[in-house]
C-alpha cells in the first residue's frame, strides 16, 4: 500500500481544490527540505522490501532460504506487495536512474 | 544614505526579472502549447509505473522546491566571479540570456522527454538515440565529471575554512546538528516541526559561536593549510558516502536548508533594495576580451558561470527523478523552467554580490569576494556594521554547507558508479572503501594545485557539454516526433561549440605548461616541487584530452542521430503518441 503524502493534483480534484497561497508555499517547503529525503527513506524500504521478499518467495525462484513452513507462515503479509514487488524489480535501471537515491 | 538605480545593482535585477517573466510565460508558455502540446489527460509515468517508490505522482509546488534544491548549488553563486573577470555586463548578459534561451530549454525539455518516454533516465534515453557504445560513453564521461566536480568542491571548502577563521567551527556545529536531527527525526520519530525549529536555532547557534570564538586563524597550518584542510573534508565527507542516507547525507540536507533559503533570500533583497543601503557598483562594466590567467571572452564567460545559466547536472536531476514523479503534463513549465529561471535569479543576485566588491578583490582572484558582497548587500538591513561580522562567517557558511550537502552526494554518485563500471578482475574497484577512498584521494590530488580557476572552467567545460549532449538528445527526440525542433538545436549547437572550444582552451593551456611552453600552473607551496608540479600540469593536460575526446564523440554521434531524425530516417515512434 502506498502511504505517503502525495500531493498530487489529480487526487484533489476528486475531492475539493483546496489551492491557496498557504498550500503552495507548505508544498514548495517540503519539496526543499523533505521530498529528497523521504523519496530516499522509500528506496531504502524498497531495498530491504525485495531482500524480505526474496527470503520469504525463494522458493519459486529456486533459491529456498527459510524453510517452506515459514513462508506459508509469512505469505499472507507479502501477497499484497507481491505486484508491485515484481514492477520494481523487473523494471530495467541505468545508473543514471541511481541519482535519485 | 540613497544613491540613484542606476549605480546600484537593483534595476539590472529587476531587468532579469522581467526577461525571465517573459521566458516564462511567453517563450515558454508557446514552446509548451506548440511544440510538446502538453495536456492534463495525458497519462504520465508517475501514474503509469506507480510505485510509490521512484513513480508516484507529487504536486508541482513540491516538485518545484524539490527541482529547486537540487540544481540549485555553488555554480550560480561562484561562476559570476571568473565572469566578472571582464566585467559585469557581459556576465550579466550571459545569464540573462542563458537563462532565456538556453537553461529553462534544457531543464524544461528533459522534464518532458522523461514524461513522454515511459520514465527513462539519460543513459536509457542516450542509448536508444545510439546505443550501448554511447551509454558507456556517457558512463566514462560522467566519471571524470564526478572528479572534476570534487576536486573543486574540495578545493573551495578547503580555501573557505582556510580564509573566515570560525568558519570550521560553524561547520562542525552544523553537522552536530544534522547528526542529532537525524537521530531524532528516524530513531525517536520526533515531532517534524520540533526538530525544524531545534535545527534552526542550533544552526544560528553555531554560526554565532564560530563569530565568536574565530579560530582557528588563517594558514593555521602553515603553507600547507589548503591541503589539510582538504584531507578533514576528504574525512568527513568518507564518513558521509559510506553511512546510510538516514544518518549522514539526508539530515544534513535537511539541516542545511534552513540556512540555503535564508541566504538566497538575503542575497536577493539585498540586491533589489541597494539603492535604500547606497551600495554602489563598483566593478567595471567591461574588461576586456581576454583576462590573464582567465582566458579569452570567447568560449570561457560561457562555461564559467555553470548552473546560474545552463547546467548539464540540471539534466540528471530532470531525468532522473522529477521526469518520473510529474503529475500532469502542464505541471513541467512551472517545475522545469520555474525552477531554472529562479535559479537565473539566484546567479543574478550573486553577481550583483560581485557588482559591488572592491575591483582589486576580483583582480587578484579572491573567490572569497563574495562573502564580501553578501554581507555588504545584506547587512545595510540587517543592523549595519554591527550585524556584519556575523553574516561573514554565515555567508561562508552558506557557501560551505552548499558544498558539503553536494560533495557527499557526488562522493556517494562515485562509489556507486563505480560499482557499475568496474566488473570482472577490476571489481575491488568498485568496492565501497575503495571506491570512496578512490573518488576523494584524486581529487584531493588535483586540487593540490592550488589553481581554482583552472579547475573551474574544466568543472564548467564538462558541465555545460553535458547540458549541450542534453539538448541535442531533446532535438532529436522532437524531430522524432515531427515538430520544430530549432527550439533546441541552435541551443544545443552553441553550447557544444562553446563547451568543446573552452575544453580545448584549457588543455592547450595545460599542454603548453606541459611542454614548458609556458609557466607551470601551480600556487604554493607545490610550487617549491617542480616535479610534482609539472606532474599534475601533465595529468591535466590528459584529463583534459580524455574530456575533449568524449566530449567530441558523443556530441557527434547524437548529432548524427538527430539529423537522421530530422531526415525522417528514424522511426517516428514513441514519444509523438
Amino acid at each position: 500500500m502506498i502511504n505517503i503524502p502525495l500531493f498530487s493534483r489529480k487526487d484533489k480534484r476528486k475531492t475539493k481544490d483546496k489551492g491557496g497561497i498557504s498550500e503552495a508555499a507548505k508544498g514548495v517547503l517540503y519539496g526543499f527540505a523533505v521530498h529528497g529525503a523521504a523519496t530516499a527513506a522509500l528506496k531504502t524500504r524498497m531495498h530491504m522490501e525485495h531482500l524480505f521478499m526474496l527470503m520469504t518467495l525463494g522458493d519459486m525462484l529456486g533459491f529456498p532460504i527459510i524453510p517452506p513452513y515459514y513462508s506459508l507462515k509469512i505469505l499472507p503479509y507479502v501477497v499484497p506487495n507481491i505486484k508491485s514487488w515484481k514492477q520494481r524489480l523487473f523494471r530495467e535501471r541505468d545508473f543514471t536512474d541511481m541519482l535519485s537515491g | 544614505m540613497q544613491v540613484g538605480y542606476l549605480e546600484t545593482p537593483s534595476l539590472w535585477i529587476i531587468g532579469a526579472l522581467i526577461a525571465y517573466a517573459v521566458a516564462y510565460y511567453f517563450y515558454a508558455k508557446w514552446v509548451d502549447e506548440h511544440i510538446w502540446e502538453v495536456s492534463e489527460s495525458r497519462t504520465t509515468p508517475a501514474h503509469m509505473y506507480l510505485d510509490g517508490v521512484e513513480y508516484f505522482p507529487v504536486s508541482r509546488y513540491v516538485l518545484y522546491g524539490f527541482q529547486f534544491k537540487s540544481i540549485a548549488a555553488l555554480g550560480p553563486i561562484l561562476g559570476p566571479f571568473i565572469a566578472v573577470a571582464y566585467g559585469w555586463i557581459p556576465a550579466l548578459l550571459w545569464i540573462i540570456i542563458g537563462n532565456f534561451f538556453i537553461g529553462w530549454v534544457q531543464d524544461y525539455s528533459t522534464i518532458m522527454l522523461t514524461a513522454r518516454n515511459e520514465g527513462r533516465s539519460m543513459g536509457p534515453l542516450v542509448y536508444n538515440a545510439i546505443g550501448e557504445r554511447g551509454r558507456k560513453i556517457l558512463l566514462g564521461y560522467l566519471l571524470f565529471y564526478l572528479l572534476i566536480i570534487s576536486a573543486v568542491f574540495i578545493y573551495l571548502v578547503s580555501l573557505f575554512w582556510n580564509v573566515f577563521p570560525g568558519s570550521f567551527i560553524a561547520t562542525i556545529g552544523i553537522i552536530i546538528t544534522g547528526l542529532i536531527a537525524g537521530e531524532l527525526l528516524y530513531k525517536y520519530k520526533t515531532n517534524i516541526f520540533g526538530v525544524t525549529a531545534f535545527a534552526i536555532i542550533l544552526t544560528l547557534i553555531s554560526v554565532g559561536i564560530g563569530t565568536a570564538v574565530a579560530w582557528p586563524p588563517k594558514n593555521v597550518f602553515g603553507p600547507w593549510s589548503l591541503q589539510v584542510w582538504s584531507v578533514i573534508f576528504a574525512i568527513i565527507l568518507f564518513i558521509g558516502a559510506i553511512a546510510p542516507l538516514p544518518k549522514f547525507i539526508t539530515p544534513m540536507n535537511f539541516v542545511a536548508v534552513f540556512p540555503a533559503i535564508g541566504g538566497v533570500i538575503l542575497i536577493i533583497l539585498g540586491a533589489l533594495f541597494s539603492p535604500l543601503g547606497g551600495i554602489k557598483v563598483l566593478q567595471p562594466g567591461f574588461k576586456g576580451w581576454y583576462i590573464e590567467n582567465v582566458g579569452p571572452l570567447f568560449p570561457i564567460l560561457f562555461i564559467s558561470i555553470a548552473c546560474g545559466a545552463i547546467s548539464g547536472w540540471h539534466s540528471l536531476v530532470s531525468t532522473s527523478t522529477t521526469g518520473k514523479q510529474l503529475d500532469v503534463e502542464t505541471d513541467a513549465r512551472p517545475v522545469g523552467a520555474g525552477a531554472m529561471l529562479t535559479e537565473g535569479l539566484l546567479a543574478t543576485s550573486a553577481l550583483a554580490a560581485y557588482m559591488v566588491v572592491s575591483p582589486s578583490l576580483i583582480a587578484k582572484g579572491k573567490i572569497a569576494a563574495f562573502v564580501n558582497g553578501a554581507t555588504l548587500l545584506s547587512s545595510f538591513y540587517l543592523g549595519g556594521k554591527a550585524s556584519m561580522a556575523y553574516l561573514s562567517t554565515f555567508f561562508a557558511i552558506f557557501l560551505v554547507i552548499y558544498a558539503i550537502t553536494v560533495q557527499a552526494l557526488v562522493t556517494r554518485y562515485w562509489r556507486v558508479f563505480s560499482t557499475e563500471l568496474f566488473k570482472g578482475p577490476w571489481s575491488w574497484l568498485g568496492d565501497k572503501y575503495i571506491a570512496t577512498f578512490v573518488g576523494l584521494l584524486l581529487p584531493i590530488i588535483f586540487a593540490l594545485t592550488g589553481s581554482w580557476i583552472n579547475l573551474w572552467i574544466y568543472f564548467g567545460g564538462s558541465n555545460q557539454l553535458l547540458a549541450g549532449m542534453a539538448l541535442i538528445l531533446v532535438a532529436f527526440y522532437v524531430a522524432k516526433m515531427r515538430k520544430p525542433s530549432w527550439y533546441a538545436a541552435w541551443p544545443a549547437g552553441f553550447m557544444t561549440i562553446v563547451t568543446l572550444a573552452a575544453l580545448l582552451w584549457e588543455t592547450y593551456s595545460f599542454g603548453l605548461s606541459t611542454f614548458g611552453l609556458a609557466p607551470i600552473k601551480a600556487k604554493p607551496p607545490l610550487t617549491q616541487y617542480p616535479a610534482a608540479a609539472w606532474s599534475l600540469n601533465a595529468l591535466f593536460f590528459i584529463i583534459g584530452i580524455i574530456l575533449f575526446v568524449l566530449g567530441l564523440y558523443m556530441s557527434y554521434a547524437l548529432w548524427s542521430a538527430y539529423m537522421k531524425a530530422r531526415k525522417g530516417e528514424i522511426e517516428a515512434k514513441e514519444i509523438s503518441t
